[in-house]
């Protein structure tokens, strides 16, 4: 037993030990003296680092001026900046959709360099520990209007935190209506019908229906995979849609179906937030949405639907158990007009480090967090399994084996998207579904020409 | 020594006048830039332009939705224009009587259009709700359930249509009062001597001496409606599907959704003529109303 401890004592000095010289190694003070600007939504993954800001200014001596802004305003701010060349935001909060547009003028730093080069990268950092389907869909090359999708190619950006799509529901109201939780499109519509029978004051199912690609990219795109569809077929000069394909309109007709049935009225106006306040007011039985909105309002006094949101996996076609489920990537990005890109790059290198990532997570601001270490760690194991996060955890480790970016890496993502949204506010408005997805296909197939 | 007076006048003119010239070619400028980029395949994202001629606008002509955003921005503007003259013209009898009604309304009026236009349409979202929006539980009393305002294309464009009504018919409702009271009181005081009756009143005399007030106002408001952005984007962002897609929501789609610069510009710009051409008939309609009342 003591010979035991001692082992365990001696390892753990040396590891910290170790850990210390590595520290002596790496130069955090290099430098020391810059100022830089980092831009970002105003987000709980914003005050995860925001709240340590102070430690990150006392071990490099670089001043970060976070500029934090809503939303809606932030997006149009972040084009500018990066379209006009202008230099003032050093370190950029983005997804990788928007990246796809900015990456073939050169409006983003590449990363591997700076990633690879041991006088700029902390030896802890290790790049590798993040899950895979993010790292990989932040990893591509550039032509003239061109991403060319290659696991060797060039890094654009570093995962911050990120949703994946999952079926959320109320165990309280489920549980008092007698349905069980869904798990294939055609069950869900008839559990839909089931709770409109027997308490119509409850909306059965809230998605978002705004006529952007927001609300593709959560539940049809996710669903859409285990019908064997997604938004593109082939590569290259032989891209093509397959949207107006016997799956697709297999599928279409389905999630229109489901729609009908368990959505509210309000669904062609609902985004995120109608969503969520649906989910944790009690209004709405079940959503499809960022897994991180569940465990958000499960937190003990967020919400009046605290330790009532269990989650599912994505639904999936009646004839196929394989589900899939679409993410979305806060991540940190370099501008590439900046003037300070090494002292960019150490802070974007702290904000994403393995500390970092178990503290945000574990001060319930920074779910999900990207490092498959974090979800190893027993602080975050802790956290995340008390018995207000229901069957959270669990969840995400069964849901993440399947997530991956399910959209076509493509400069110019946004239009086709974009219009299956619209085409898809038209088939549940009582569009034909088969002529409305040959009249998008047609538009899909005029853009790429 | 008169001459140098003279031309030190003039220097004074001349500089008086300097910052308006700026401004204005400044404006002259900006739309020169923006057909010059209608004209172009400008993309965000994209180092390269090139000169496309009138490629966009053929584009544009050549398809059924590109139509349909025209269809809906005429359908938008001219009924809201409309209701609003007619609601204006009502309310601003009412204000130009003694009625107490009257001398309440008169300063609550305004509020409507000190709002800013993006407000009023989040306030109206919500009040549309149709689950959860107050105007549906009003309309249970009589019997309507569920009426689906913005959230269905059918009846979108009367959602949008109302918001704008109720913001801006106060605006009609102020310029036709002022109209009104600037009729001579014996011109009205003469015809009911003569033995003519109120709807002959206002049929003969006030509405031909008003009507140049209802077309200014309906000029203003004809060219802001055919632009109208804040209110449609802030509720239905031109959909479901496209059934409220105005010509100004396209083009915001086209150049900042999908990143298409060079579409979006032509877009407006074929916008901007439709405003032209509407301000152009109005302008000459006022003018022979004018004429005719003087």
């Amino acid at each position: 037993m003591r010979l035991t401890s001692r082992l365990v004592v001696s390892t753990a000095v040396v590891a910290l030990m170790g850990s210390v010289a590595y520290a002596e190694e790496f130069d955090w003070r290099k430098f020391e003296g810059t100022e830089i600007t980092w831009a970002y939504d105003i987000h709980p993954y914003a005050d995860a680092v925001v709240a340590y800001l102070d430690e990150f200014e006392e071990l490099t001596g670089i001043k970060v001026n976070a500029e934090l802004y809503p939303d809606d305003t932030y997006w149009g701010k972040l084009n500018i900046q990066l379209s006009t060349g202008s230099p003032d935001w050093d370190v950029v909060g983005t997804g990788i959709q928007p990246a796809w547009d900015v990456t073939p003028a050169g409006q983003l730093a590449p990363l591997r360099g700076l990633i690879n080069d041991p006088s700029m990268t902390n030896p802890d950092y290790d790049y590798a520990d993040f899950f895979p389907a993010l790292t990989r869909a932040w990893t591509w090359d550039v032509a003239e209007e061109k991403i060319i999708d290659t696991p060797d190619g060039e890094i654009w950006g570093i995962p911050h935190a990120f949703e994946n799509m999952q079926l959320m529901y109320r165990m309280d109201i489920l549980d008092r209506l007698d349905v069980a939780p869904p798990s294939t499109l055609p069950e869900l519509t008839a559990a839909c019908e089931k709770i409109t029978a027997a308490d119509p004051n409850i909306t059965p199912m809230a998605v978002r229906g705004v006529r952007f690609w927001s609300s593709i990219h959560t539940a049809p795109i996710s669903i859409a995979q285990s019908y064997g569809v997604s938004d593109f077929v082939g590569s290259g000069d032989d891209l093509d849609t397959a949207l107006d394909g016997a799956e697709s309109i297999r599928f279409h007709k389905d999630y229109v179906a489901m729609i009908q049935a368990c959505a509210p009225d309000s669904w062609a106006n609902d985004n995120w937030y109608q969503v969520v306040d649906g989910l944790s007011t009690g209004k709405t039985a079940m959503a499809v949405d960022a897994n991180m909105f569940g465990f958000w309002n499960n937190i003990k006094g967020a919400s009046d639907a605290s330790g009532q949101i269990a989650f599912a996996p994505p639904l999936t076609a009646p004839d196929n158990d394989e589900f899939a489920s679409n993410i979305w990537i806060w991540s940190l990005a370099i501008n590439a007009a900046s003037e300070k890109k090494g002292a960019a790059w150490y802070f974007m290198q702290w904000a994403t480090s393995k500390e970092m990532n178990v503290r945000g997570a574990t001060d319930g601001k920074l779910v999900n967090p990207p490092r498959a270490s974090a979800w190893d760690s027993q602080e975050w194991i802790d956290y995340a399994n008390q018995p207000e996060f229901n069957n959270f955890y669990e969840t995400f480790n069964t849901v993440q084996e399947k997530t991956s970016l399910l959209f076509t890496p493509r400069y110019g993502f946004g239009t086709a998207i974009n219009a299956w949204a619209v085409a898809m506010q038209d088939m549940v408005g009582g569009a034909d579904v088969e002529e409305r997805l040959a009249e998008l296909a047609e538009e899909i197939r005029d853009e790429l020409n | 020594m008169a001459r140098k007076k003279a031309r030190s006048g003039n220097t004074f003119l001349l500089l008086a006048l300097l910052p308006a010239v700026l401004i204005l070619g400044g404006f002259i400028l900006l739309f020169f830039w923006g057909f010059y980029q209608s004209l172009t395949d400008m993309r965000f994202g994209r180092t390269r332009v090139d000169f496309e001629g009138l490629g966009n606008y053929a584009r544009l002509f050549s398809r059924g939705r590109f139509w349909d955003s025209v269809s809906a921005t005429a359908i938008y503007a001219f009924s809201a224009v409309a209701c609003e003259a007619i609601l204006g013209l009502a309310i601003a009898k009412l204000f130009n009587t003694r009625a107490l009604l009257a001398k309440w309304f008169r300063p609550a009026i305004l509020l409507p259009l000190v709002l800013p236009p993006l407000s009023v349409a989040l306030m109206w979202t919500t009040m549309m709700n149709p689950e959860t929006g107050v105007l549906n539980y009003f309309l249970s009393f009589i019997g309507i359930d569920n009426f689906t305002w913005t959230s269905k294309a059918e009846t979108a464009m009367f959602a949008v249509v109302f918001i704008d009504v109720w913001t801006f018919t106060p605006f009609f409702a102020l310029i036709i009062f002022a109209g009104l009271r600037g009729i001579a009181p014996d011109i009205v005081e003469g015809a009911r001597m003569n033995g003519a009756k109120a709807w002959g009143i206002f049929w003969r005399i006030e509405l031909p001496m008003v009507l140049p007030y209802i077309l200014l106002a309906s000029l203003f408001r004809l060219i802001d409606s055919l632009n109208q952005f804040d209110i449609i984007f802030g509720t239905t962002q031109g959909g479901p599907g496209n059934a409220t897609d105005v010509l100004s929501v396209s083009a915001y789609f086209t150049a900042f959704q999908n990143l298409y610069f060079g579409r979006g510009a032509a877009i407006m710009i074929v916008n901007w003529l439709i405003v032209l051409i509407s301000a152009i008939v109005v302008v000459k309609l006022w003018q022979f109303t004018r004429k005719r009342v003087s």
